[in-house]
């Protein structure tokens, strides 16, 4: 990975990092955020799908572990998703893809904390306006929305460049090379295997859900085994 | 834009201004403006009284939050008395949120994006992603205008449009594909991710998996596989640098 960005490139990744974050909660949830999305995109921005895909499926294992709902904490794949393809890209190996998942999911994990912050600045905001409120005073609420959704796109931007920073620094420290360096991306795709599966487990419950799961998992292994 | 454009418009960021206080209910006050305008004409005094009820607490599934919009604005130009539409609102986010989770957060999401992972390994590449996206927000968006139009029909009466609806059935039908889907996809992206490692590493990450979830499914949170995932590539990349 090239250590200086061109800024067009810089600026389209901040771009991107920042409409996959602000689509996690405030607008339009339509999938961006999801990390196999995010990655993909990173990575034909950086002219490197296939570490982008990599990156994703890796994160997306963890990702399917969580239900956005409500009040939750739960982590910001996005951004975090996208700093992480910016380190893979251009690199080959476990070792790289084991580096750009930790990168991921403690960024993912940053991400999580700043949705925290935002709804509590959001909370701060409703209570300023609590008179206007109980007056019906429409302006009011559409200040409170506009300011909503103009804080999350400051906090996905921030959140992307961060975790673009923490790439870039990463990639300046240098990874440990050899046969060693491969443990690092099996323990990732290790963890991200025990996610999806926890994750498909706890989704299906004990209904037939689980008989679907125990079925496609031998369709699976009997696709592996005879591909 | 007409006025149900615009609401459908604005649903789209329901949760710009999701806190701990009113949860969805600006973005629901915000997305109510456009259809309530009507009654400003007819009724000024219980417009305003609308638009304060428009932005009170609320909190359910986002891409169903147009059902109960709909009905309550039905609710409002139907002369409806206020803590009766206060109730109606109240009452819609426990099924709409427990509806629309089942439907999309463990239902569609999983399927689709599992369908884009099988795709992925097998060499779609970018394609797939877009197709993902796209079709995904055919359905997300149809969903959402339905759920609108659903409200705005029934009003009061919208338990029952909701309970006799196709969303009903297709949440029940959803979960057992998305468990397919997902398990066929396990072995596929897991055998796709480790081509080329030798035995040994093949089954350190497969001992990894299958100890990562048991502490998960036993321990709950505290041995989430996020933390686990942190730990285990810190703890190897020390020994990798050495």
């Amino acid at each position: 990975m090239n250590l200086l960005l061109a800024p067009g490139l810089a600026l389209a990744l901040v771009a991107w990092g920042t409409i996959v974050g602000v689509d996690l909660v405030s607008a339009p949830q339509g999938l961006l955020s999801r990390p196999l999305v995010a990655a993909a995109v990173s990575g034909w921005l950086l002219g490197d799908v296939a570490a982008g895909l990599q990156v994703g499926l890796v994160l997306e294992c963890f990702a399917l572990d969580v239900l956005p709902v409500g009040a939750a904490e739960y982590p910001d794949y996005g951004p975090a998703a996208v700093g992480a393809t910016l380190y893979a890209a251009g690199r080959t190996g476990l070792g790289g893809l084991g580096v750009a998942t930790g990168i991921g999911l403690a960024m993912a994990v940053v991400g999580g904390w700043s949705l925290l912050w935002i709804r509590h600045a959001n909370t701060r905001a409703v209570h300023r306006q609590a008179v206007a409120l109980a007056a019906g005073d429409r302006t009011a609420i559409r200040r409170l929305q506009r300011a909503g959704l103009l804080r999350d796109i400051g906090r996905s931007a921030g959140l992307t460049v961060l975790a673009m920073a923490v790439a870039l620094a990463s990639a300046q420290i240098g990874l440990p090379v050899g046969p060693r360096a491969d443990l690092v991306g099996i323990a990732a795709i290790g963890a991200a295997l025990a996610a999806v599966a926890t994750g498909a487990v706890r989704s299906a419950g004990r209904g037939p859900r689980l008989a679907w799961l125990g079925a496609g998992a031998l369709l699976g292994l009997l696709w592996v085994g005879l591909g | 834009m007409t006025g149900r454009l615009r609401a459908l418009w604005r649903l789209l960021s329901l949760q710009a201004t999701w806190n701990f206080e009113r949860m969805q209910g600006i973005g629901m006050g915000h997305a109510a403006e456009p259809l309530l305008e009507g009654l400003r004409a007819t009724d000024a005094a219980r417009q305003a009284e609308a638009v304060v009820r428009s932005a009170e607490f609320f909190n359910c599934h986002p891409y169903l939050a147009g059902v109960a919009l709909g009905a309550t604005v039905r609710a409002e130009y139907d002369g409806v008395p206020g803590p009766q539409i206060v109730r109606l609102r109240t009452a819609l986010c426990g099924p709409l949120g427990a509806l629309g989770d089942r439907l999309f957060w463990i239902g569609l999401v999983p399927l689709m994006v599992s369908a884009a992972a099988l795709a992925v390994v097998e060499g779609a590449g970018l394609s797939a992603i877009v197709v993902l996206v796209a079709s995904y927000n055919v359905l997300r968006l149809a969903t959402g205008a339905w759920a609108l139009e659903a409200g705005l029909r029934s009003g009061i009466r919208v338990s029952s449009e909701i309970t006799g609806s196709w969303l009903t059935r297709a949440a029940e039908g959803v979960g057992p594909a998305a468990g397919l889907l997902v398990g066929i996809a396990i072995p596929k992206v897991a055998a796709s991710l480790l081509a080329g490692a030798g035995a040994p590493l093949v089954s350190g990450a497969l001992i990894l998996a299958l100890a990562g979830a048991a502490l998960a499914l036993r321990f709950g949170s505290a041995a989430s596989p996020v933390r686990l995932g942190l730990v285990a590539i810190l703890l190897t990349l020390l020994y990798a640098g050495r």
